[in-house]
């Protein structure tokens, strides 16, 4: 834009420049052609020349008169003569010699005419009086020279003529230059006065333009649904447009020129403007100003303040700085974020509601089921008739399935808020399908199906997994397949291809029932879907038993799918990636599946507030000839549990007074009798939710409720016959070199010492007891040696001691000698063991 | 313009001068007659003598009949008229060779034209434009360089005479 109005100034100056020079030559040209018409020299001597004919004309006409008259000589004469010498002068000098100057024939001329001069004035100029004579010569002179002054006349007024010529020439030229110079002047002028015209028009188009762009800029402003506020460096309010009007409350009339310090911004905000403005200015680092949105809050002229959304910008006019804010009123949209998040939180609180309300309501079953499974559990093993033990077999089935629902809601809920959890543990493929096939093969009786397990040896082995979700995937599907087979057989096939680590695992169960239309696969896994078969009754599916599958399955990594054709059977398939492991020697379960059957007698401590559960729990193990005290919440069970030492305590997490969990904690930190004894946590509430908790307090083991009479009796048996375990302590029990290792041996042989003698302290009094036995004295005693002799890891005289524990709490303390002898004997095992390890520990540096 | 006048002119003077002729070789001084205007209209006679006793005028000029600069001294013009007493509109200027020219009294300047009597301080003789001759400052002003100053400049000045 400038360099292009500086090149126009330029040349419009130049176009002006080249007019004055123009002007001015043509003005000096004007000038000159005025002098030389205003002098008319030439004129004038042409005039005399010619009258210098007429002059000796009239002396020739004098002197034929006088000599006619024969007058003689008179001053009339005299006069004329003179007058025609004089005239002689004229053609010789001043101008009209300069007009003859370059002419020879002019020349010839005017000596002939001097001659006659000097002839003339020879005669006239004589001192004697003129005669008749002199006047003849003098009238032969004149008519001699008249044909010459005639010719001389004519030549000049031709000279002069031509020289006039010339001069009108050379005017005509200077003329047509002048004329040249003006009309040059005059198209400079044109094209000058052109350009200023579209200089003009463009300036006018231009002004058309700007003004166009400002009225629209104008009308932007006007109709934008944003607050648009200007202001000076000062913060005075300079435009304030309709929507500012409505959103603040004030008219522009009334707050221009008033400052936004002073009107809509808040009190609280009004030192943080101010400083945040001055700092701006003077150092152009900006925080608000073209920061791009900005959320802070505004006042109405009414006082009310406001959530705003400003954008603040700036422009520079000259030296001035303006700021343009454009202010959103945010106060609805805030509202409605509000209601938002407070509508989410409803939903959310309702939803966790739902959630909370199916825990616990699926508590609430679980809890009476417990005591129905219990006291069915129990009454089989009392003596029944065909028909009782039909009953009792069937209110057991129906209490499972009852359960089976229940642990189904309870899923549902579970995988719905994202709590499942799996538990990655060793299992044995070809032991979970057996147990399957066992676990169903009475109900496929009922129905005369064969139940057929087909695995394929290559998959057989150990895995890594959750075996009981399997399990319950598996059950579901077996469930399902002989629900719906009325003849035929049931076939479980397991296949799969090897990985790397992990395997991928096919478990098919393949049924001959009444198949499931194509258009009808996928439903089946939509929740609460039941099928109906031609009688109205419900079929495939349980309402959440296959969503539940599918669902447990893809939680897995895997998937269900069922491959149909109706009225020929269904195959529905159990994907699974599975990791492997090294295949275990499975002597151990064997030995724990004989030692289930042999459990010695435990004293076990239940925990429950639940009286029902708590008495059916009481009389299962005292069936199984366990010795059992009983608590009704954990600040019971500290009591109890403060003199009397337990094998197990079976706690229930969630009791009035004090709940299962603070019970393990204060327990664990006791130290007393009871702080490392083995607690079995059981809950009604979902496997998962209290694990981590009851594992973090020191639990053992946890266990949902309802427990039932196998379940029991496989972890009474676990816990005896880790405790039943003997470790080959002939070598350096790892307890024991442990201790040395953090203690030193110096210590520990004052340790071993003391134990030592404790227990011949023990076996002294064992001696000398008489009837009637202070038996819990004993137990108590024996109770400390006990654990004394596990720290130096004696485990034959902690075993001994135990068992003596046990005895004396039972009352059955008898053989006091005999007791005496064998503690004696193994103390004297334990000395040589604990010196030779102490001995090694020192010798070695 | 005045040539158109001069064959009339020529035969009125021609019968003056006739009048006036001496039969003598030795010439008779020229007198500058003045002829005023109005009912007591009069004619004097100036002799060189007379104008040489009036305030004179001297300046140097070129002129188109004379080769180089030349100074003239005489009386001027319009001094003349006022020492007659004289009014009219113009003046009617007449030369030995019956030459007329009228001059309008307008034209008249304080210092020019003058009378000569005198060119480089010697009178002038009938053979040499004198002895009078109206004369202006050529070279002082352009104006005196146009062509009715030319012909208002009459050589052998005789007659003067104001017109109403």
């Amino acid at each position: 834009m400038k360099p292009e109005l500086n090149r126009y100034r330029l040349l419009v100056l130049a176009g002006i420049c080249l007019l004055i020079i123009l002007f001015a030559t043509m003005v000096s040209n004007l000038l000159t052609q005025v002098r030389d018409l205003s002098s008319a020299d030439e004129d004038n001597i042409q005039w005399s020349i010619s009258q210098i004919d007429i002059e000796f004309a009239n002396l020739d006409a004098v002197l034929t008169e006088q000599i006619a008259a024969q007058t003689g000589f008179s001053d009339q004469l005299q006069l004329r003569a003179d007058i025609a010498l004089s005239r002689l002068n004229v053609v010789n000098s001043g101008r009209a010699r300069e007009i003859y100057g370059d002419s020879s024939e002019a020349a010839e001329l005017i000596e002939k005419i001097e001659v006659f001069g000097d002839d003339a004035v020879a005669i006239l100029d004589s001192s004697e009086p003129l005669d008749e004579t002199d006047l003849l010569e003098l009238k032969r002179l004149v008519r001699d020279v008249r044909p010459v002054v005639r010719e001389l006349a004519l030549l000049g007024v031709r000279i002069v003529a031509e020289r006039s010529e010339d001069r009108r020439a050379e005017l005509a030229g200077q003329l047509s230059r002048t004329g040249g110079i003006a009309i040059g002047l005059l198209i400079l002028m044109a094209l000058l006065l052109l350009f200023m015209d579209r200089l003009l028009q463009r300036s006018v188009r231009r002004d058309a333009a700007l003004s166009a762009s400002s009225k629209q800029l104008a009308s932007t402003v006007a109709a934008s649904l944003d607050a648009i506020v200007t202001s000076d460096s000062s913060g005075r309010i300079i435009e304030f447009n309709a929507s500012a009007e409505r959103v603040f409350g004030w008219t522009r009339n009334e707050i221009v020129g008033l400052t936004m310090e002073d009107t809509f911004i808040p009190q609280r905000m009004r030192d943080a403007h101010h400083n945040g403005m001055k700092r701006y200015l003077e150092t152009g680092a900006p925080r608000v100003v073209d920061a791009g949105r900005v959320e802070l809050a505004a006042l109405r002229k009414s006082g009310e303040e406001f959530p705003v959304e400003l954008n603040v910008t700036t422009t520079h006019d000259g030296d001035d700085t303006k700021f343009i804010a454009y202010i959103r009123d945010i106060s609805e949209r805030k509202i409605n974020e509000q209601k938002l998040i407070d509508a989410r939180d409803r939903a959310e609180r309702t939803d966790k509601a739902k959630s909370q309300f199916m825990t616990v309501m699926s508590h609430e079953m679980r809890t009476p089921l417990n005591g129905i499974l219990g006291v069915l559990d129990l009454l089989k093993t009392t003596p029944l008739n065909d028909q009782q033990a039909r009953y009792t077999r069937i209110a057991t089935s129906s209490s499972e399935v009852l359960l089976e629902h229940v642990n189904e809601a309870l899923d549902i809920t579970r995988i719905e808020t994202g709590n499942l959890q799996l538990n990655s543990e060793v299992f044995d493929l070809t032991e979970l399908m057996q147990a399957l096939v066992e676990l169903f093969e009475p109900l496929a009786n009922e129905k005369n199906l064969a139940v057929k397990l087909n695995i394929n040896p290559a998959m057989q082995g150990p895995y890594h997994g959750d075996s009981g979700r399997i399990h319950q995937v598996l059950t579901n599907l077996i469930g399902n397949a002989i629900k719906f087979t009325e003849d035929g057989e049931v076939t479980l096939h397991v296949s799969g291809i090897h990985g790397t680590e992990t395997s991928s695992l096919r478990f098919e169960v393949i049924d001959t029932g009444i198949g499931i239309p194509a258009e009808q696969h996928e439903q089946v896994f939509e929740d609460f879907i039941a099928l109906a078969n031609s009688e109205g009754r419900q079929a495939r599916g349980d309402g959440l038993g296959l969503s539940i599958s599918r669902r447990i399955a893809r939680a897995m990594g895997g998937d269900v799918s069922v491959k149909s054709v109706e009225g020929a059977g269904s195959v529905f398939i159990l994907t699974l990636p599975l990791r492997r492991t090294e295949p275990e020697t499975r002597d151990d379960s064997d030995n724990l599946a004989q030692n289930a059957k042999q459990a010695p007698t435990c004293n076990i401590l239940i925990v429950e507030d639940n009286s029902i559960n708590r008495s059916v729990l009481c009389d299962m193990l005292t069936s199984m000839g366990h010795t059992v005290r009983e608590a009704v919440n954990g600040e019971d069970c500290l009591q109890k549990a403060k003199n009397e030492a337990f094998d197990i305590i079976l706690m229930d997490i969630s009791m009035p007074v004090m709940d299962g969990i603070e019970a393990t904690e204060r327990l664990r930190r006791s130290n007393g009798i009871n702080a490392r004894t083995h607690i079995v946590g059981l809950t009604a509430h979902g496997r998962e939710e209290y694990r981590e908790r009851s594992v973090a307090a020191g639990m053992d083991r946890f266990h949902t409720k309802p427990i039932r009479l196998e379940a029991l009796q496989n972890i009474v048996a676990e816990v005896t016959s880790k405790h039943l375990s003997k470790p080959d302590t002939a070598h350096f029990p790892e307890a024991l070199s442990e201790m040395i290792d953090l203690l030193g041996s110096a210590k520990v042989a004052n340790i071993a010492e003391k134990f030592l003698s404790e227990i011949a302290e023990f076996t002294a009094d064992l001696r000398v007891a008489s009837d009637p036995l202070d038996t819990l004295a004993f137990a108590e005693a024996a109770h400390r040696v006990k654990g004394a002799a596990s720290l130096l890891g004696q485990i034959e005289l902690h075993d001994a001691f135990e068992k003596l524990e046990l005895d004396a709490r039972d009352g059955n303390l008898t053989a006091t000698q005999i007791w005496a002898e064998t503690l004696e004997a193994e103390a004297a095992k334990s000395k040589s063991v604990l010196d030779g390890a102490i001995n090694r520990h020192a010798n070695t540096p | 313009m005045a040539q158109k006048h001069y064959p009339r002119i020529y035969v009125v003077l021609f019968m003056l001068l006739l009048s006036l002729i001496t039969p003598a070789k030795a010439r008779a001084e020229m007198m500058l007659e003045v002829t005023t205007s109005g009912s007591n209209s009069a004619t004097v006679e100036f002799s060189l003598q007379d104008l040489d006793a009036m305030d004179q005028v001297t300046f140097s000029t070129s002129t188109i009949w004379t080769d180089d600069k030349v100074t003239f001294s005489g009386v001027p013009l319009k001094a003349l008229l006022t020492e007659l007493n004289t009014d009219g509109t113009s003046i009617e200027m007449v030369a030995l060779n019956d030459y007329k020219v009228t001059m309008p009294l307008a034209e008249l300047e304080n210092d020019a034209p003058i009378i000569a009597t005198r060119m480089d301080g010697e009178t002038m003789s009938v053979r040499d434009k004198g002895p009078y001759w109206v004369v202006f400052p050529y070279d002082q002003d352009p104006k005196y360089r146009a062509e009715t100053i030319y012909t208002f400049s009459i050589w052998q000045l005789k007659h003067l005479k104001v017109v109403d």
